[in-house]
């Protein structure tokens, strides 16, 4: 068995969005309560969330925007940015948690304390550009620890695995000309689903060109069409890079019964879908993996789908 | 819309006396398909697009090159051998819809802009219009579209614009689609907006029908793939 991090905090639970927004509260508690199913908590290793150190998010974000995004939490502006960006007061300090928490999970992972882990954290971070928040995210968690695994521990490769429903605009708009971070991301077709990027003939650009890859699924699509494309895609494509680490930024919102997305997976799938990352990471990165939790809405669903992201973690 | 708003201003020109090399090397130079050929003031006399450079070069000279006297017999060609005299032009004060309509109509690729003294003031091309259309599309920015099949009578559009504006839900674009069912209207809104599925909810619950993604369409189906029409009752 595997040394798997888990990072939640109740505190995650205090960033409120409006009426009417799927990204809820609601969505946390319903993964832990998966994951403590059948005394897999018990199992895992907890990471402590900590504010994060300002020079990790402003690796990424312009001090404009973190200052921008701060005074609207301190005044009390209930939106920021996007009207999809509902928020409330606490939103910034449990912003900086979740990336806090989430550098933690990638320092014990990088000094070998820890296999792999999941950070089940809010808000999201993917759709975040440099100084813009939109589509439920502030700070973009995954571009944050790319680059600090990068600046702290020397990596010259690191991977990213995006298989939220919806593409990682910013995540790959941070990367795209850059070499030494590899962003894939599976998603339904931009023409049918926000955010509207994320193309087949999105490559990267300058230097980084050929370091991002895009996997377009059609509506009505399922579990077959996914696995056809992550072994013409992702597999090979991460093959060649061998990244030293992996970061998954793991959205549920594909499942069939996920009401943000016309794609069709199952569960299995998505079992299925985990376990070959994982296997990727075992074969290239040392088993090393980070997974952090993106979308995924159906609270029916998301108690199983984390219950077995994280035990294939543990399984290794 | 008019069309001095959308032309590209800076347009690359050429004289009628240059060599057919030249025009070949501004062409790759400015990644472009099409030269205006003026005379002095501006003048346009002609037109000189790749296609009329491909049509004057033998094919041998592409593959394995040619002869030193075919290469002299080229060097000789000039632009006002193989332009195109008899230009389609638009005038600056024509709009975006004309110039897609003319576009259309006469299969060419770009058309210069000319004032009315026959003086060129810039060209618009497939790629300026396909710009246009991007901006109308609203596709540069974030958000998600929409299907909604309608009946064609007065008001529908309304309500589903207020329906979702109390959502507090912006639009990119409404798009309507034609030649769709008879007495059918397709309607498009591209929504600033991740969340979607509650203002599909709300559609759905005051009566509209949501159509599947993988039958949209947003064309008009060439004349032999539209279904027939249905017979009039």
């Amino acid at each position: 068995m595997k040394r798997t991090g888990f990072l939640y905090d109740e505190r995650y639970l205090l960033h409120k969005t409006g009426p009417y927004h799927p990204e809820v509260p609601e969505r946390l508690t319903a993964i832990y309560e998966g994951i403590d199913q059948g005394g897999l908590l018990e199992k895992l290793i907890r990471i402590p969330a900590a504010l994060a150190e300002p020079q990790w998010i402003l690796n990424i974000h312009t001090a404009e925007y973190v200052k921008r995004f701060e005074a609207a939490c301190r005044t009390g502006k209930q939106m920021f940015d996007s009207p999809d960006n509902q928020m409330c007061a606490q939103t910034y300090e449990i912003a900086l948690l979740a990336v806090g928490g989430i550098l933690e999970a990638c320092r014990q992972v990088m000094e070998g304390r820890l296999d792999n882990a999941f950070c089940a954290v809010r808000p999201p971070g993917h759709h975040a550009e440099v100084s813009r928040a939109m589509g439920f995210c502030y700070f973009n968690n995954v571009a944050i620890a790319a680059r600090y695994i990068q600046k702290q521990f020397g990596c010259t490769r690191v991977g990213i695995v995006d298989f939220d429903v919806h593409h990682g605009n910013g995540t790959q708009h941070i990367f795209e000309d850059d070499p030494t971070v590899y962003y894939y991301s599976i998603h339904q077709h931009p023409s049918f689903a926000y955010p509207g990027t994320g193309r087949e003939f999105e490559y990267g650009r300058g230097d980084g060109y050929g370091f991002t890859k895009n996997s377009p699924v059609l509506p009505g699509q399922g579990d077959e069409d996914y696995r056809r494309l992550l072994e013409r895609d992702l597999f090979p494509a991460f093959g060649d890079y061998k990244p030293e680490a992996i970061i998954v930024s793991a959205g549920f919102d594909g499942h069939r019964d996920d009401d943000m997305s016309d794609t069709k997976l199952s569960t299995e799938f998505y079992t299925w879908m985990m376990q070959q990352i994982v296997d990727m990471a075992n074969t290239h990165s040392r088993g090393r993996l980070v997974s952090v939790l993106e979308g995924g809405y159906c609270l029916n669903r998301l108690p199983e789908l984390a219950h077995h992201h994280v035990e294939i973690l543990l399984n290794g | 819309m008019f069309v001095s708003r959308s032309m590209t201003r800076r347009v690359v020109t050429i004289g009628p006396e240059a060599s057919i090399f030249e025009v070949q090397e501004l062409m790759a130079q400015n990644r472009i398909r099409h030269i205006p050929v003026v005379e002095e003031g501006d003048k346009l006399v002609g037109i000189v697009s790749d296609r009329d450079l491909r049509s004057a070069l033998p094919f041998r000279y592409l593959k394995e090159g040619v002869s030193p006297e075919e290469q002299e017999r080229l060097q000789r060609l000039r632009v006002k051998d193989i332009m195109t005299r008899e230009v389609f032009t638009i005038s600056p004060a024509y709009t975006i819809q004309d110039a897609l309509l003319m576009i259309q109509n006469s299969k060419v690729g770009a058309l210069p802009v000319v004032d009315e003294d026959g003086r060129l003031k810039g060209i618009l091309s497939v790629r300026d219009l396909l710009r246009a259309f991007i901006n109308v599309l609203g596709i540069g920015q974030p958000g998600t579209l929409l299907c909604i099949l309608v009946e064609e009578k007065l008001g529908q559009l309304k309500k589903i614009v207020d329906a979702i504006t109390e959502m507090g839900v912006g639009f990119g674009s409404v798009l309507v689609a034609r030649y769709w069912e008879e007495d059918k209207r397709a309607v498009f809104p591209y929504l600033l907006t991740q969340n979607v599925a509650q203002v599909k909810k709300k559609l759905q619950a005051m009566g509209y029908t949501l159509l599947d993604p993988m039958q949209w369409y947003l064309d008009q189906l060439p004349e032999e793939d539209r279904p027939p029409d249905k017979p009039k009752p």
